[in-house]
């Protein structure tokens, strides 16, 4: 689903690289874990899979498509297929609970009676029944997060990204947040999430992919956080 | 298929910028207006010219006993004989299409009647003042000069008048309101088009948050920018409307006046005003678009 082929990304304003001669193959359906201090190219490995950025040097496949031959036009094709999680929800602040997550649908031109039906399922899948009129302002950090992560996921996406998904969030919500995301994962959506929480991380028992100065030194199925942090 | 969530994205954008967007449509507008006020002269001015050019005539003042000039003191007043050789050599001209002689008594009397509003200037005038004349309408008004020259040095001829000297005069004042008014307005246009750009930076910045959303989800580039370039357009629309009003202003108080200065017939047709207005409205629309687009590449990368 993700293929990384000897990727090196330096950004123009530095010296070293951002991820240097990164090899990662994510199937179809798996959970994975990126893990690493920061700084560590987490988020650049996130913005490649987006083609928010090219790679200096090497290729990136996603969903069986050879990015750099991807003409720009149709990047947002490809980014239809993938869902978005970040820290800070980024959710429309003057738009309720339902509206957030229609907005996603509207602006990629889906019919109205499409929206009306998938999005209550969405929120119900998330654990936000009952609260779809309530705006962000009224609702606590977690299920803020839940609102996010059912408008990255309304439209059915073949690949959830999260970047620190629980960093505002604290440990006792935050497993809630995880139970949803693994809900997802299990409908067969590939599930790619950065994060430096080493609880989640050893309680979900997934793949671990580590980075450290932009690259794996660690790739590890069924892995834990590490000793180092 | 999302008209509504377009237009609202719209009014939003309007709204939240209103003072941003009055300054645009009032110097759209003012910009647009002056265009037209332009384009409506050049064609007034234009048809006017071509009304008098198939009008115009040339008049051959003769010597007579007071003439003041070197050329009449010298010989002497017109003598019959200057007269008739004259009139006859003026007929045998392929250039020249009818020649009138005009007596002292008939000028005279003509100047009686165009200055019939200036007693004074009447009564300080007699008859024999105004030298007899011949009017000569020519075949084809761009060959005057040849005319003029070839009986410019005859006996008994004082001066040579023509029309049109006096004519391209008012026409240069004309042709020179018509230039003030197209540069002005180009440089409102360009004025209009940087706060355009600017208006449209204020909107994507305060709508940065939506755009980046959109730009997440995949919602394609079109769709992302359209809301901003109808902004756009829209306010280069109400300019246009608001500058079509003074287009037609312009047409109804100073063309007309224009036109009872110079007796001249023309009239601007309907179809000349309509097209006027909207190429001014096309104008309007075209820049303000145009603008957010290119400010849209810069500002709001997709």
């Amino acid at each position: 689903m993700i293929q990384f082929e000897n990727v090196t990304k330096v950004y123009p304003t530095q010296k070293r690289p951002a991820l240097n001669g990164v090899s990662v193959d994510v199937d179809k359906g798996e959970f994975v874990f990126l893990v690493g201090p920061s700084g560590s190219g987490k988020s650049t490995f996130l913005r490649l899979i987006l083609k928010e950025e090219k790679p200096t040097k090497g290729r990136v496949h996603v969903a069986g498509k050879d990015l750099a031959r991807l003409s720009n036009w149709k990047v947002p094709h490809l980014r239809r297929r993938i869902g978005c999680v970040f820290q800070d929800f980024r959710l429309l602040p003057n738009k309720n609970v339902f509206e957030n997550v229609a907005f996603a649908l509207e602006v990629i031109g889906k019919p109205r009676r499409f929206i009306r039906k998938v999005v209550p399922e969405v929120v119900e899948l998330v654990g936000l029944e009952g609260k779809g009129d309530r705006m962000p302002d009224e609702l606590s950090g977690g299920e803020q997060q839940r609102v996010a992560i059912a408008r990255a996921f309304v439209n059915r996406p073949q690949i959830l990204l999260a970047d620190e998904p629980t960093g505002n969030i604290d440990p006792a919500t935050s497993i809630g947040i995880m139970k949803v995301l693994d809900r997802i994962n299990r409908t067969g959506t590939t599930v790619v999430m950065a994060t430096h929480d080493a609880a989640i991380v050893d309680s979900m028992r997934k793949r671990v992919i580590e980075l450290e100065d932009g690259e794996v030194i660690r790739d590890q199925s069924r892995g834990v956080y590490g000793q180092a942090y | 298929m999302r008209a509504q969530f377009v237009l609202s994205e719209i009014w939003i954008g309007l709204r939240r910028n209103l003072t941003m967007t009055v300054a645009v449509i009032t110097t759209v507008a003012i910009s647009l207006a002056l265009f037209g006020a332009g384009m409506l002269i050049n064609q007034q001015v234009s048809a006017m010219r071509g009304y008098w050019d198939e009008r115009i005539s040339i008049t051959i003042y003769l010597c007579t006993e007071s003439s003041p000039s070197k050329h009449c003191i010298e010989n002497g007043p017109a003598t019959d004989e200057d007269r008739n050789s004259l009139q006859a050599d003026l007929k045998a001209m392929p250039e020249v299409a009818s020649v009138e002689y005009v007596d002292q008594a008939a000028a005279w009397e003509d100047f009686q009647n165009r200055f019939s509003n200036r007693q004074a200037l009447v009564e300080a005038t007699q008859e024999g003042d105004i030298p007899d004349n011949f009017r000569v309408q020519l075949a084809d008004p761009s060959k005057y000069e040849r005319v003029q020259q070839s009986v410019q040095d005859r006996p008994g001829v004082d001066m040579v008048s023509n029309d049109k000297d006096v004519l391209d005069r008012f026409f240069e004042l004309f042709d020179g309101l018509k230039w003030a008014a197209l540069i002005v307005a180009v440089v409102q246009l360009a004025a209009a088009a940087l706060l355009i750009g600017n208006t449209i930076r204020l909107s994507a910045y305060s709508r940065r948050r939506e755009t980046g959303i959109m730009r997440l989800v995949g919602a394609s580039n079109f769709y992302i920018q359209l809301p901003f370039l109808l902004e756009g357009a829209i306010c280069g629309l109400i300019g246009g409307v608001i500058a079509s009003g003074f287009i037609v202003a312009t047409r109804f108080f100073l063309l007309d006046k224009i036109q009872d200065w110079f007796y001249s017939g023309v009239e601007l047709s309907t179809g000349a005003l309509l097209s006027v207005i909207g190429m001014s409205v096309i104008l309007g629309v075209l820049l303000c678009t145009i603008a957010s687009f290119l400010t849209l590449r810069r500002y709001l990368r997709v």
